[in-house]
Formats: C-alpha cells, sequence, structure tokens
C-alpha cells in the first residue's frame, strides 16, 4: 500500500457532486497504466488487460465521494447553515474544523458555561449549527462562499498506535487507493475499474458506471463499519480491525451472489489470506446499483474494516488494507477463469 | 510574529490543567526578553517586568497558561482508555474527535470512540465523561506500557485564521490572555525604568481552581493586580446580556469581588487613549483568577481586563487578534497612566 497517495486522497475535498479534486488526483495516479475515460456523471471508467482474457467480464469499483456539508443560508450575522451531504451522526458535528473550498469555518457550541444540565447532556440540532468563517455580515461571507458550497472537516492524517491509519475520508478512498494499487500492478485477467461519484447521497454514479461497462461479475471495494469497540456486545461487532477484508453476502441494500461470497472465502483459504465475513446485516453499498443496472450483474462487496465511519476521525489498520489489496488480485484471478 | 500568530502559537501549545510545562517554556521563551523569569512550586511563570523601590506599588499582570483537557483513568483488556475531565470540558465535542495522549516519552495520537448509530440511534443523547472511551491503537500490554494513569488528554485542533482577524483553535482560554499579557510586559519593558514594578503572571491550574494564581500572588505580594481571561463572546444562541462582542475591545469587568477604583481607571484610560472597550458585569466573583487573587495575603485590589470569546471550552475558540491587540494596549497604558511617573 502506498502510505503517500493514501494520505493525499485523503486530504482532498471530495463531498459528494463535488469530487473533482479527487477525480484529478486519481487520474494523475493511474495515467500510463490503462486505458481510461471520464463519463458525463463525473465517473473515471479504467480498463487494464490482463495476461488472458476473462471468461466473464469484471469490474472493481470504488467510489470517490465522501460525506460532508453543503451551505444552504447565509445568515445577516455572516454565520453559514448548513446540511448534511449523506449520513452524517449530528453528534460529530460541534467543535470541528471545517474548510469550504480555502476558507477555513470552525462548528462552535456555546459555551459550556451557558448550558443547563439539560443542554449539557443534549446533542444540538443540526438546525441549530452553523459555521463562522468570521465574517462580521452576510456580505463578507458572500465573498467567500456561494450557496451549495461543499465543508470537509479539516483533520489530522496520521498513523496511529500500532500501524493504525486515521484520517477523514477513509470511506472511500481506501477503496480508490487499492483500485489504483491494482491498475499500477500486473492482472492475471483483463478487467474494468470504476472511480464512481455519488455513493453517499444514493449510489448514484454506480449506476452509469455500470450500465455503460456492462460487465458480469461487480466487485464494490469498500470500506465498512467495525464495532470492535468497548461497549458493544460480540453479535454487534460486525467486523473488527487486523482481521483482514470483510466480505458480505447481506446488507441493507443488497442480497450479494451467494456463490460468488462462497468463491471468495476459499480464495482467501486457499491463498492463506485472512478474511472475514460481515457479521450483521447492516449498511450498503454501491453494490445495489452495480447489481441492477443494464443487465445486471452478479455482485460481491470487500470491504476494509474500518472505525467511526463517516465521521472526521475513520480508523483503519495497514494490514486489512494490505491484506485486502492481496485478495482483490487473487479474486481477479479466481473470477475470471 | 502577528498578533493571531502570537495566538495561534501559544494555543498550540500543550498545557492541560496540571501538566503546563510545554505551554511554560514556550511563553518563557517569549517572555524572557521582558525580564528574569522564574517558576513557582506550582509552575506558574513569573517575569519580572520592572522593578522599582519597595514602597512603590507593584502591579501583576496574570493571565493562566493551563487549558481544559482529560486525564487517564483507565486502560481496558483491549487497550482503550477511559477518561475523566480536567476542567470544564464540553462533552457534545467530544465525539469522533482526535486527540493526544501527553505520556512520559511523548505523544500518542487517537480518537474519541463513536459507537455507530445504527447500534446508537438516539442521536440527541450526549455520553457521561466516564462513557466515553478513547482509541489510542494500541492492545492492552503495550498501552499500559506506554501510557500511565493520569496522563493528561487533549483534543487536537488545527489552529486557523477566520476572516476579520479572527483566529480559532484549541486553548484560546487563556492563551489569548497569555498573549495579551506578554505584548503588555514587551511595551513596559521598553518604558522600564516605571514608578512601581510590573510582575507577568502566567499561572498554572485556573480551569481546576486557580491555584497557581493564588499561590504566585502570595509570593509577589503585589498591590495591584489585572487578571486578563477571556469571556463569552456573543453568539445567536448565547442570551446577549452575559456576552460581549467580537471587535469590540477588551470588556472591563465590574463585580464585588474587584476593585471599584481600578474599574473607573481602566476605563477612563481607554477613552482618553481612543482604545475601544466593552463593560462586563458579574454578580459575585468572577471565576477567573481574580477572584484568588484578590483575597491572596492581605488582600490584592484587582480589575479585570476580558478577550470576548465564542465557543469558550470548546476546540474551535475564536477570539478577535484586534481585540488582543486592544486588551494589551489598556494593560500597558493603564500602567504607565497610573503608575509609570517619577520612574
Amino acid at each position: 500500500m502506498d502510505d503517500q497517495m493514501l494520505k493525499t486522497l485523503c486530504g482532498l475535498p471530495g463531498v459528494s457532486g463535488a469530487e473533482e479534486p479527487v477525480r484529478y488526483e486519481i487520474l494523475k495516479q493511474i495515467e500510463g497504466h490503462c486505458i481510461y475515460r471520464v463519463d458525463p456523471l463525473g465517473n473515471v471508467l479504467a480498463f487494464k488487460k490482463g495476461r488472458q482474457e476473462p471468461v466473464h467480464s469484471m469490474l472493481f469499483s470504488a467510489h470517490m465521494d465522501e460525506v460532508g456539508l453543503i451551505v444552504t443560508y447565509i445568515e445577516e450575522s455572516g454565520l453559514l447553515r448548513f446540511t448534511t451531504v449523506g449520513g452524517i451522526d449530528r453528534r460529530v458535528l460541534p467543535g470541528k474544523t471545517v474548510r469550504i473550498g480555502e476558507q477555513p469555518g470552525v462548528i462552535g457550541s456555546k459555551a459550556v458555561h451557558l448550558k443547563s444540565a439539560e443542554e449539557k447532556d443534549k446533542a444540538p440540532a443540526l438546525d441549530a449549527l452553523y459555521i463562522d468563517i468570521g465574517a462580521s455580515n452576510r456580505e463578507e461571507a458572500e465573498a467567500k462562499v456561494t450557496l451549495g458550497d461543499r465543508a470537509v472537516f479539516c483533520t489530522h492524517y496520521c498513523e496511529m498506535g500500532d500501524g493504525f491509519l486515521r484520517g477523514r475520508a477513509l470511506d472511500d478512498r481506501l477503496g480508490c487507493a487499492l483500485l489504483i494499487e491494482m491498475l499500477r500492478g500486473e492482472l492475471e485477467y483483463d478487467a474494468h475499474f470504476a472511480f464512481t461519484v455519488q455513493e453517499e447521497t444514493g449510489t448514484t454514479g454506480a449506476k452509469t458506471a455500470a450500465a455503460q461497462i456492462g460487465a458480469e461479475i461487480g466487485i464494490a471495494v469498500e470500506t465498512t463499519t467495525a464495532c470492535d469497540l468497548p461497549d458493544v456486545p460480540p453479535e454487534k461487532t460486525v467486523c473488527a480491525l487486523k482481521k483482514g477484508p470483510v466480505l458480505s453476502f447481506m446488507d441493507r441494500g443488497t442480497v450479494y451472489d451467494l456463490a460468488l461470497y462462497r468463491r471468495a472465502l476459499e480464495t482467501a483459504q486457499e491463498k492463506g489470506i485472512p478474511c472475514q465475513p460481515k457479521a450483521g446485516v447492516y449498511g450498503g453499498n454501491e453494490s445495489r446499483s452495480v447489481q441492477t443496472a443494464g443487465n445486471g450483474a452478479q455482485v460481491l462487496a470487500v470491504s476494509v474494516p474500518c472505525r467511526y465511519l463517516h465521521t472526521p476521525s475513520c480508523v483503519a489498520h495497514r494490514s486489512d488494507a494490505d491484506n485486502t489489496l492481496a485478495l482483490l488480485r487473487a479474486l481477479n484471478g479466481a473470477f475470471g477463469g | 510574529m502577528t498578533t493571531s500568530e502570537l495566538v495561534l502559537t501559544l494555543a498550540g501549545a500543550h498545557g492541560v490543567a496540571g501538566s503546563e510545562g510545554k505551554a511554560a517554556g514556550l511563553a518563557r521563551g517569549l517572555l524572557s526578553a521582558c525580564g528574569p523569569c522564574e517558576q513557582t512550586p506550582l509552575g506558574s511563570l513569573i517575569c519580572r517586568v520592572c522593578t522599582a523601590p519597595e514602597d512603590r506599588p507593584h502591579i501583576l499582570l496574570v493571565a493562566h497558561m493551563d487549558e481544559i483537557g482529560m486525564v487517564v483513568t483507565h486502560i481496558d483488556d483491549n487497550g482503550f482508555l477511559r477518561v475523566g475531565n480536567c476542567g470544564g470540558v464540553d462533552r457534545a465535542t467530544l465525539p469522533a474527535a482526535q486527540i493526544q495522549v501527553h505520556t512520559k516519552d511523548g505523544i500518542l495520537e487517537g480518537v474519541v470512540c463513536t459507537i455507530p448509530p445504527h447500534l446508537n440511534p438516539d442521536e440527541s443523547k450526549i455520553p457521561k465523561m466516564e462513557e466515553f472511551s478513547i482509541d489510542v491503537g494500541l492492545d492492552a500490554e503495550t498501552a499500559r506500557e506506554r501510557i500511565q494513569l493520569g496522563d493528561r488528554v487533549s483534543v487536537r485542533s488545527e489552529g486557523c485564521e477566520l476572516l476579520n482577524r479572527r483566529v480559532a483553535s484549541k486553548s484560546i482560554d487563556d492563551r489569548g490572555g497569555c498573549a495579551a499579557v506578554i505584548l503588555a510586559a514587551r511595551r513596559l519593558a521598553d518604558c522600564a525604568p516605571l514608578g512601581c514594578s510590573v510582575s507577568a503572571v502566567l499561572s498554572t491550574l485556573e480551569e481546576v481552581g486557580g491555584q497557581g494564581a493564588k499561590t504566585a500572588a502570595a509570593a509577589l505580594r503585589p498591590t495591584h493586580a489585572i487578571a486578563v481571561d477571556v469571556s463569552f463572546g456573543y453568539t445567536p444562541d448565547s442570551p446577549k446580556h452575559k456576552c460581549g462582542e467580537l471587535g469590540k475591545g477588551p470588556m472591563i469587568g465590574i463585580a464585588p469581588v474587584l476593585d471599584n477604583r481600578m474599574f473607573e481607571d481602566l476605563k477612563d484610560t481607554a477613552k482618553r487613549h481612543g482604545l475601544p472597550y466593552q463593560i462586563e458585569v458579574m454578580g459575585g466573583e468572577t471565576g477567573t483568577d481574580a477572584d484568588a487573587v484578590a483575597v491572596a495575603g492581605s488582600g490584592v485590589r484587582t480589575g479585570m481586563v476580558s478577550i470576548p470569546l465564542r465557543y469558550m471550552h470548546t476546540p474551535v475558540e475564536v477570539v478577535s487578534a484586534a481585540d488582543v491587540e486592544a486588551a494589551a494596549d489598556l494593560l500597558a497604558a493603564y500602567v504607565i497612566d497610573t503608575f509609570g511617573g517619577n520612574g
């Protein structure tokens, strides 16, 4: 896993519908390693020759977009009202620094000294929050910000503890980085790749990407929620870090192809790659769009387990990223024949 | 260094209450050109800016350098930490915050854990302090080897400059006040000798009771003191009558524990020099170092100058650099005008 590339990707803003900076970086990274084009919605569609032509065509997809905030109104006071783009738990918002393009701002919270006992236990409603960029009136704010501008959390990307990676937007820049690694390396079988837009707001990009490619097998490369945390009972852990890639049989969006799921488990076992089933029916990803696009595709989701998804501070483990890459390469070999 | 940079540099240093060494080291470097510096047994930094004969007044300018934070209370069998608060932490700002654990061997990065919404669906509920866990990416054995119970935890916040010379960071409460005291000390050191002694004190432990300022005042036995802290800056969710406004100058305090004459003199000084100011009225004590300093020894006439600050006790406290400068101007002008003659 190319650490610097992942760090760069995680640092770029790419809230749904405004993925340009991420797309630009991905194009830079894959240039010379494949043929590619950008489609009308902004998806990057790439194709790479392998050593052999597969019997069944396959598509690996990862989404470029991330959850974030969008400016909806500018108060006369110069404060910015916003709503969330994608699923953000409103409890993670107060006290965070954000960036709207180059303009920093903060999401404050009334001084704790002025809060009643009841207020101290209660997360402010989304409607009660605003972004402060230091403007003292609407005019000053309008010189810097336009309605519809996206905001991302300003957080520090770093390694943490024993091989953990902490950063914003690991969902799904980690998936993008894995696809880039596949494109840079050798493949056993020809494969299509899609870096998609607008996954977080309805898996929109994958719909049109898959429809254009028309692959028979679609593999979504994702991050998925790991709840290996204090105070979570074992049956609700879903998956855990340092136990390898996560394979989904079912989630809230998709019932996955059972044969593909079983072959993926077998392949991992044969190759000695640790992996874990997603133990619970939660969440969803763009597989649901890939599955029903065009004539339909058999789908599988391969995810890197990740803690604190959709917050400013996602945490994944390097070993899981490396093992996911190994499994994806193995699946290219296993599914092509 | 601009005032914004000074505030952000000071605010960026680590100094959770009772662990102010880093902040003190930085402040000492910034103050050393103003006069001899020493530290009290409780860690407060004293800089003797001007020394006049014993019978002359002795003015103490005090701001606190400690910040709110957390303290490690437990390491569980999977290496996750539990913490207690060190000062008045706003729990609403903790979920998914990036934090740093300050161990004897250096800093460990971490995250305040959040339980995903599908297992924790009541989005309105903020956990109690003892319900929060911290993830530092270590197993129990390594965590216990590298982290001691009692190690301080601070929220990481990259300071930034906003519009209108406003700056945002953790710990501007009260490094913004420290910046004003440092700027005033530089001004006064340039004017020395003065007709009074001046000591700058950057105190410890304000957020947990004011022990640092109390003992520094006992040691220095000043005749007068001005506490420089932050106070509530108006935002639409705050009561207007309890707030000052950013950019409209420092707030001069009046309260039973504060000296009325100094209140009047500070106002007159501001008017005379054309400095912007606001009035802050408090019903009893001030909730700042002023309370402890006023009753140190046989009592100290104490005034209060506050810098309006938004989002107090969050990692994104905001002040105006112009207010910090105006506070520094006011402190220096007050000392020179009131006590400075016959130097």
